[in-house]
């Protein structure tokens, strides 16, 4: 039994509620018989993923769906080994190369070739291509990418590459030339209430739409987020009685605690309770760029106009600090005493030109 | 009269016979002598095992005690060297003196005779010839007084007892501890006025092991005028006090001495009263301190007066674990030491340098703290086998400087820790005076009191210091004093005290034991610096940096300092973070710079002082235990989405997983479930409830019945992904908190779903070799029929896939099944192996794997391959 996101997860091209547009397309290339490397890209839960599973049943039938996984093991330089998950069907192959971290050239270089040098066996099989999805595109080193270039050209005959990302800009220009750029835009909110009354009619039961926009206006854009509000909050409250609340991830709740608490004092006190709650968020495997990101919102949120481009501007130059660095620790809390130090400047209206 | 006999037996006293057999002497002032360890210090103890070997020395051990007249009182040395013939002269003219003041029943304290008559010393002196000669015979003996009395000897038999280790030297030792210290030190001060009294050829008698040696210069004077008795060493009385206690208290066990009639001492809490061989609860000893400051000495000389054979390794030896099994364990094991009758008492000294410490199991230290408990096997009656492993039943010293090292950490809790601390310096100063007074040096207090600030209360180093100055001349004064230990001042580091300098300027005593000037010590970058290159590791520094610079008082209403230090910080991240990526080890010089400015923006004096953080390592640990959990979870993840067509399987990654599903899964996994019997549940809280069930067993979450410490039963989620909505302790307030009853009511109905999954496997793999023979076109219809299936139809006849049978079924009354789930998974089960064994009996598949890519794999038939 699996989770409404997954129960109603379209599984044609045709039963994909929104984006009509980019179905029809998909289905017109799948047909085509001449299918290009294609990268997907757009924001989270906009159903990316989706698109290519429906895509690869348009292309090869319902045979994609039997899926195996396992799991590889490879090798790094450093004999070090490396597990990699893989799932595939007879006709493709999915790939998280970001699982292996910094090894990540190992596994395309390797899984690749060895994927693209044979041909595709099953001869009653629509196409006579296979292929490879690679998720999190966006996260492949520089290595990775300059490795899946010249595959991707030398193969072509064997094997398509789809590419799923959040976003382009992290990928190298030539790999961009070599794919077919496919955005999957995040759905609008009528687009997201038609979703969730679809899954509401499936289930038989009546969704007030007050609570849908509710949960579309928390989700952002995400439609999975939204499932798994929608179903977290049918499974608290079977019959939509009493108070709903839309439960937000506990750790944003955490974020805008930290961000209240940055505001309300500027002290050494205040720096250290900071730190320890930022210690607590990091200890749950929050990624320090979403602490530093949801934090920085919620902050420009509560300040007065004139200080958000500043408090962003350091957001991000600590951001990129972060990112570089290895403690995160450190950028953290130098970006909560800049915001800190702007912030009692502005509030005590004192030249700041002095201290810079 | 046995006296008689018993000198000629013993034949080295010729000279004494007459005085001996003229004067018959009560033995007990013998016998006092032996068990009062402390006369005149450990010089008894010495001459008394040195006695055990040979008549003759035992000899000279006793006539030192009476030397008043023309012996200094202190060169026992001397004497043990071959004074024999003066000394036993001396005997016999003092028995014909010194009458007889103690004759049998007054058996007066020897160390009292010491303070108030000295004169009266004579008897115990020819006693102990007397006794000795009888040791020379026999165990046991009997003498008889001149008036007719027969005394039994006591010394004698004890002296045997040592002899094979469970003897009583213990009790002796045990008699030092009781000798109060100013009746020890009105002994020095008697020794003292004695020494006085007759000015010899050497009148430094404090060092007095190395009097007796002609001054060679090959030999280092760290050693010369190394301490060889306990009353010689220098400094701190409590440590060494602290120490011999310990060590006392292995007495039962070593010596087999009783506690008898000791009172209990405050220091017995560590006293074990379950352990049978009753050794100290905490069975290593853990010595610490800066170096030079005679930790290795020390406890050789505690060691040597409780009567131990000591066994030191240290680090020039090989330190693994292996080492433990092929030479410690033996050693300790045997008792004592090979061709010793002493116990042996191992030292391991350097210890912080082991291997081992951490988790590495194979390591010294985690063999070593093994070691202590392991306990006996076999019973009495059994026979022991020989891998059997034998209690540690002899004491372990070990010595380090850094207590709070890394590779430490385990056997802290195990051992008993001792912290050693730098000596007064006035003691410093004067016992290096003496040195140099010995050595003919000439020193005056000033320049010595220099040397002893800039070498931190480090004697070794001051000693050598001082053999250095005295190659090059004759005369010590502050200003070579200076120019000599030049090199000595960044002596030695350890990352808090680093810290503390960062934080700190330098006291006014520090800056003038270095001789610095106003503006030497306002230059700090380089002496900063300095200090965190030779720790060698700058990010420690770093992180200790980060960890207190919020706790000063300082005030800094504008948050510029704070934002300096921050900006350095990054900084420092991003140049080690480059230098680790990149490999870019030139950076590696410039790293110490970035911390030091930490110094102008926080120094202060008499801040507080600098404790390690854990924060940072708790930290660390804590995401690595949630890390596994979020591994747990998504591996339940993948194995569900292998079980249902790749469902789950878009969940996995890795942001998605932390910030979405975790969350919401917890959400999903709670409903308001009502703590009910399952027989009467509603028929919406029944559907809600497999749907429950069906989630939890599909991501392998179980609720694991486990006692809490209050011995309440609970029932925890497994693996704990509640972790990740409870933030500072705290679960979100949205989640309801499921009870007991209601976690017992779930448990049981995902266990009855695992069976029942279970059994769909079986099924499951039987169907998927049934794809292998079937054809393609057929195969994906069946999967397309398979993923059609909604658990709303539940009317599919031709699914073949009997895991949906308990979705279906759950959603069916209750009635059906007279409301009990336990029968639906094994209805199911049997309907499925009924089925199995209707259609697919004559089915013999063989499975064959040919390569790993999904491209080249094909069913084959067995037929292909007969």
């Amino acid at each position: 039994m699996s989770l409404w996101v997954d129960q109603f997860r379209p599984k044609t091209l045709d039963d994909l509620h929104y984006h009509e547009s980019l179905s029809a397309r998909l289905k017109s290339l799948a047909a085509s018989g001449d299918f290009p490397h294609m990268l997907f890209y757009g924001p989270s839960g906009a159903g990316k993923k989706t698109r290519i599973s429906c895509t690869l049943r348009q292309l090869f039938g319902t045979g994609v769906e039997k899926l195996k996984i396992d799991q590889r093991v490879f090798l790094s330089p450093s004999k070090r080994k490396l597990e990699v998950n893989i799932v595939q069907s007879n006709f493709h192959i999915e790939i998280t190369p970001s699982e292996a971290g910094n090894f990540d050239r190992v596994v395309i270089q390797e899984l690749l070739k060895e994927i693209a040098q044979t041909q595709q066996v099953d001869l009653n099989a629509k196409q006579r291509f296979k292929v490879v999805i690679i998720n999190e595109a966006d996260s492949l080193s520089r290595d990775a990418q300059a490795a899946l270039r010249r595959t991707m050209e030398k193969y072509m005959s064997n094997m398509r590459i789809i590419l799923c990302a959040n976003s382009t800009s992290r990928l190298i220009a030539p790999i961009k030339s070599r794919c077919l750029l496919m955005r999957v835009a995040a759905p609008t909110s009528d687009e997201m209430h038609q979703v969730l009354a679809h899954i509401a009619k499936k289930k038989k039961f009546d969704l007030p739409p007050e609570i849908a926009q509710e949960i579309i206006d928390d989700s952002g854009g995400n439609l999975r987020k939204a499932i798994l509000v929608f179903e977290a909050l049918k499974m608290q409250s079977p019959d939509f009685s009493g108070s709903l609340t839309i439960a937000k991830p506990d750790w944003e709740t955490y974020c805008h605690k930290v961000a209240d608490l940055i505001i309300q004092e500027q002290s050494p006190a205040r720096v250290m309770e900071v730190r320890a709650k930022f210690y607590e968020l990091l200890s749950h495997c929050i990624p320090p760029t979403v602490i530093l990101k949801t934090v920085a919102e919620r902050v420009v949120d509560r300040v007065d106009e004139a200080l958000k481009p500043d408090i962003m501007h350091w957001a991000a130059i600590y951001e990129v600090r972060m990112r570089q660095g290895n403690k995160k620790i450190y950028h953290l809390e130098a970006w909560v005493v800049k915001v800190m130090s702007i912030y009692k400047h502005f509030f005590y209206d004192i030249d700041m030109g002095a201290f810079d | 009269m046995a006296t008689t006999e018993s000198f000629t037996a013993n034949g080295l006293l010729g000279s004494l016979l007459p005085a001996s057999s003229k004067v018959l002497l009560p033995p007990t002032g013998g016998s006092e002598f032996a068990s009062n360890g402390l006369l005149g210090g450990p010089s008894a103890m010495i001459d008394v095992s040195c006695g055990r070997k040979s008549p003759t020395l035992d000899i000279q051990t006793v006539s030192h005690g009476p030397g008043v007249d023309d012996m200094p009182v202190d060169d026992e040395r001397d004497r043990l060297e071959g004074h024999d013939s003066s000394s036993s002269t001396n005997a016999s003219d003092r028995f014909t003196t010194g009458g007889l003041p103690s004759e049998s029943q007054d058996f007066p304290e020897v160390s009292e005779l010491f303070r108030q008559h000295p004169s009266k010393k004579v008897p115990s002196v020819a006693d102990s010839l007397h006794s000795d000669a009888h040791f020379h015979r026999t165990s046991s003996l009997r003498a008889t007084t001149f008036d007719g009395k027969t005394i039994y000897m006591k010394r004698k038999t004890r002296i045997e007892g040592l002899r094979n280790t469970s003897g009583t030297s213990g009790h002796r030792m045990g008699n030092l501890l009781d000798i109060p210290i100013h009746r020890l030190m009105d002994e020095l001060s008697a020794a003292t006025a004695a020494k006085l009294a007759h000015p010899g050829p050497q009148p430094q008698p404090v060092t007095s092991t190395g009097a007796s040696l002609p001054p060679t210069e090959d030999t280092l004077w760290v050693d010369r005028y190394r301490p060889h008795r306990f009353t010689e060493l220098l400094g701190n009385d409590r440590v060494a006090r602290e120490m011999i206690a310990w060590v006392k208290q292995w007495d039962f066990c070593v010596f087999g001495k009783k506690k008898g009639k000791k009172r209990p001492r405050d220091d017995d809490e560590n006293y074990n009263p379950d352990d049978e061989y009753h050794r100290p609860r905490e069975k290593l000893l853990l010595l610490s301190g800066p170096p030079g400051l005679g930790k290795t000495t020390m406890a050789h000389v505690i060691a040597q007066q409780a009567g131990y054979e000591v066994m030191e390794i240290n680090a020039s030896d090989a330190r693994s674990a292996q080492v433990i099994d092929d030479r410690i364990r033996p050693a300790l094991e045997a008792g004592s030491a090979v061709g010793s009758s002493k116990p042996v008492l191992v030292i391991i000294d350097e210890i912080d340098g082991a291997t081992g410490g951490g988790d590495n199991s194979s390591g010294f230290v985690h063999r070593l703290v093994q070691l202590t408990y392991d306990k006996p096997k076999g019973r009495p009656g059994q026979k022991r086998d020989q891998k059997d492993k034998r209690p540690l039943l002899r004491p372990i010293i070990c010595i380090c400087n850094d207590q709070n090292a890394h590779s430490l950490s385990k056997l802290r809790q195990y051992a008993r820790q001792i912290r050693f601390t730098r000596p007064a310096d006035i003691h410093i100063v004067k016992r290096l005076k003496e040195v140099c007074e010995k050595e003919g040096l000439k020193a005056d207090s000033r320049a010595l009191s220099t040397l002893v600030g800039v070498a931190r209360g480090d004697l070794r180093g001051c000693l050598n210091a001082l053999q250095f100055i005295k190659a090059r001349s004759g005369e010590v004064t502050e200003t070579i004093m200076r120019a000599a230990t030049a090199g000595m001042k960044e002596a030695d580091s350890s990352t808090i005290s680093v810290l503390n300098n960062m934080f700190a300027p330098m006291t006014r005593k520090r800056v003038k034991e270095l001789g610095m000037g106003e503006e030497e010590e306002s230059k700090y970058v380089g002496r900063l610096s300095r200090e965190i290159e030779s720790l060698n590791n700058p990010s420690t520094i770093a992180a200790g940096c980060f960890a207190h610079y919020p706790n000063l008082r300082q005030h800094d209403a504008t948050f510029s300092r704070y934002e300096k230090a921050n900006e350095w910080l990054t900084t420092f991240d991003s140049f080690s973070a480059t230098m680790y990526s990149d490999g870019d080890f030139g950076l590696h010089a410039y790293l110490s710079y970035l911390v030091v400015p930490f110094y102008p923006l926080f120094q202060e004096r008499g801040g507080q002082r600098i404790e390690r953080d854990q924060a940072d390592w708790e930290n660390f640990q804590l995401t690595k235990t949630n890390e596994e959990i979020y591994k747990s979870l998504s591996h339940g993840l993948r194995h569900a989405s292998s079980r249902l067509s790749g469902a789950y399987r878009h969940l996995v990654g890795s942001q998605i997983l932390t910030l979405e599903f975790a969350p919401y899964i917890n959400r999903i996994i709670s409903p308001p479930l009502r703590p009910v019997n399952s027989q009467v549940v509603r028929p919406e809280e029944r559907e809600l409830l497999s749907q429950l069930v069906n989630i939890m067993v599909a991501l392998e979450l179980r609720f694991v019945q486990e006692k809490a410490e209050d011995g309440q039963l609970i029932y925890r989620l497994d693996p704990p992904i509640d972790v990740f909505v409870t933030y500072d302790g705290k679960r979100a307030s949205d989640i309801a908190i499921s009870r007991y009853a209601v976690r017992h009511l779930v448990a049981a109905e995902i266990d009855a779903a695992t069976i029942a999954r279970q059994a769909d496997v079986v099924e499951k793999n039987q169907g998927g070799k049934l794809d292998m023979f079937s054809k393609t076109s057929k195969m994906s219809a069946k999967y397309d029929s398979a993923t059609k299936t909604k658990p709303g139809n539940s009317s599919e006849p031709a699914s073949k896939r009997p895991r949906k049978d308990p979705t279906d079924i759950a959603d069916k009354p209750p009635v059906d099944f007279f409301g009990r789930l336990i029968t639906v998974p094994s209805a199911s089960s049997t309907k499925a192996a009924a089925r199995k064994n209707v259609e697919k009996k004559y089915r013999v598949t063989y499975r064959y794997t040919e390569g790993t890519s999904a491209a080249v794999r094909k069913p084959v038939k067995v037929g292909a391959f007969m």
